[in-house]
């Protein structure tokens, strides 16, 4: 999600066997979303090389891949860009008699609501969006209203993202996060622009250390980013906002492009395997859509109520999904007036 | 002989067309189409992008990125000046000097923003230390204001700012020193009126290599601005991600260029031996 990352420059490739002849596959990935003995482990399995690269924005991996001859064979698309991509013919149908390992998902990813027979893409990892908060501040945060009160000396973060900026304000107003209405979003902005006085800044993951060392004490955060906070300092608390909150899920999808198609199908049929996921999450700490991978993870990760809400919190979530080009400019209008103001 | 010149400037020619003029037109074209849905650029043809640029909100940003880079600018020359008249003076110690100037660059522009953060946040060093010695009762507001975008911007471009008035300033004949002290100038009068006006060029090429990249600075105010001063580099760059719109960020950073172009332009008349 953070769309600096990108100026760092682009990971190299892991280094892989020395043949000259072997099958090559090309993946591209966001970061943190692999252990370190995944692409090995597969190279030397599958007897091919593998050149890994990373990205930091969904945007940025559309721009990469849109031209439609990148040399990209699998890409992790987010859900609200699973429909735009199918759109613009980017994407290879999923072969369901190939991935033999299909059966682990969890049953609702099995039949998500962007792609309802996982016929382009399959779901690999999903987080929400909710706000992360020092236990020393006088009432525990509730609600997306809590982050309009002036109790907290400045020391709040919202995230710098706008489809998040709306999201928690549209759901304050009792909307849907992913509302194209113009007068919503004006009330949105109207609300967002009436809280930046009383906030320290936007920031993205980087708010995390400020988190933990107590410079901010109420952050909107992704939960999968939180529960590296909350692993690291016993003062701090996670909600999901009572109004309601937004949720993402990043999926696995082969472009139709690419020239490698087999093997890209038993990588991410490889993904699917209960153990290659689990290895990813304890490393990462984010959470799967792999049912048989949660099963055989440590508790305190596999029950973990920050990464794995229980049914009743979740009931209030609401997926992202591909916002209109209208929609999308006018929304950019009202970001950039916020950020201005 | 002209055929042997030809071959060995070609390589030139082409790295200039091939990795300046095309992207260049490529740019412009894009700036005249419209908005794809999903990023990306179509038609129809129009001008709609550079009227968007007229719209107050815009030129609010433009002003703002305008006087922010002003500012740093100015802070650059105050520093810079007597510090490149320190090393142009420093002997045999010149060079270790100039290195020391240069040594920053060694290190990724993006890392020495972060140590910023560490160093001026509320359980950051400064703060910890003014703490320590009770010279401030809580944390100083040090970081996400444009206080610290221009203390970031000012310490990412002094260098720029040192190097030409150094380069000027080492050239200077210390005859003519001599022959002001000699006709009785107070070392303050013989700043003002020899060193100064000799090292006008030097002042003027570093005043412009500072401006013209803080105008298009974007991780400075993303990062110790903390998203909350929007410059026109940001505008750029979130047309290009989050809003997906190339075509405006195409129309923006063009009339950006021509704003510098127009710059350039206006100095290089007044100062003829400068470009």
């Amino acid at each position: 999600m953070n769309r600096r990352i990108f100026l760092m420059g682009v990971a190299g490739a892991l280094a892989g066997c020395t043949s000259g002849h072997k099958r090559r596959l090309n993946v591209l990935n966001w970061q943190n979303y692999v252990a370190d003995n995944t692409i090995p482990d597969f190279e030397r399995e599958f007897q091919c090389k593998v050149r890994y690269s990373t990205y930091g924005s969904a945007e940025e991996m559309l721009a990469r891949v849109m031209a439609g001859n990148s040399g990209w064979d699998v890409v992790f698309p987010s859900n609200s860009f699973v429909g735009p991509m199918r759109d613009l013919d980017l994407l290879q149908r999923v072969d369901h008699k190939r991935l033999t390992n299909l059966g682990n998902l969890e049953q609702h990813f099995q039949s998500p609501e962007w792609d309802p027979s996982l016929d382009w893409c399959v779901p690999y990892m999903f987080s929400a969006t909710g706000v992360i908060y020092s236990k020393k501040i006088a009432h525990p945060i509730t609600a997306w209203a809590d982050l309009w009160q002036n109790d907290y000396g400045r020391r709040v973060t919202m995230l710098d993202d706008p489809a998040e900026m709306f999201a928690a304000c549209l759901k304050r107003l009792g909307e849907s996060v992913n509302s194209s209405d113009d007068r919503l979003l004006r009330k949105a902005r109207d609300l967002a622009i009436q809280q930046k006085p009383l906030l320290r800044a936007y920031l993205n993951e980087e708010v995390r250390d400020q988190v933990v060392a107590g410079d901010v004490l109420v952050a909107q955060m992704w939960a999968q980013v939180a529960q590296g906070a909350l692993e690291a300092s016993h003062d701090l608390a996670f909600c999901f906002p009572s109004e309601g909150f937004p949720q993402y899920a990043d999926n696995t999808s082969v472009l139709r492009e690419s020239k490698h198609q087999d093997l890209a199908w038993e990588f991410v049929n490889y993904l699917l395997r209960p153990t290659v996921t689990r290895d990813t999450v304890i490393a990462w700490r984010t959470a799967t859509a792999n049912r048989a991978a949660r099963e055989i993870l440590p508790t305190e990760l596999g029950k973990n109520p920050v990464l794995y809400p229980p049914e009743d919190v979740l009931k209030r979530g609401e997926w992202f999904r591909a916002i209109p080009g209208d929609a999308q400019k006018r929304r950019d209008i009202y970001w950039t007036e916020i950020k201005s103001a | 002989m002209q055929r042997l010149r030809a071959w060995f400037l070609a390589p030139g020619y082409l790295v200039t067309v091939g990795l300046f003029a095309v992207p260049m037109l490529i740019v412009c074209a894009y700036s005249l189409l419209s908005r794809g849905p999903y990023g990306g650029v179509t038609t129809p043809w129009t001008l709609e992008n550079y009227l968007r640029v007229f719209d107050p909100l815009y030129l609010t940003i433009l002003w703002r990125s305008v006087w922010i880079s002003a500012v740093s600018t100015a802070f650059c020359l105050l520093l810079g000046f007597p510090l490149a008249l320190f090393v142009a003076r420093a002997g045999k110690r010149r060079t270790l000097f100039l290195n020391l100037v240069m040594l920053p660059f060694w290190t990724s522009f993006l890392i020495r923003t972060y140590a910023w953060m560490f160093l001026l946040r509320d359980t950051g060093l400064i703060n910890t230390v003014l703490q320590a010695l009770h010279l401030t009762g809580a944390p100083l507001p040090l970081l996400f204001n444009n206080g610290a975008v221009i203390l970031g911007l000012v310490y990412g471009y002094l260098p720029f700012m040192v190097l030409p008035l150094y380069a000027t300033l080492e050239k200077l004949d210390p005859a003519l020193l001599d022959a002001a002290q000699d006709l009785g100038a107070s070392p303050w009068v013989t700043l003002w009126t020899v060193i100064v006006p000799l090292s006008k060029t030097g002042m003027m090429a570093g005043c412009l290599l500072v401006f013209i990249p803080c105008l298009g600075a974007y991780l400075t105010p993303d990062l110790l601005g903390g998203g909350k001063t929007v410059m026109i580099g940001n505008l750029v760059q979130n047309q290009f991600t989050t809003a997906r719109d190339w075509p405006f960020g195409s129309a923006v950073s063009l009339l950006l260029l021509i704003l510098v172009l127009g710059l350039l332009r206006l100095v290089a008349r007044k100062e003829e031996n400068l470009l």
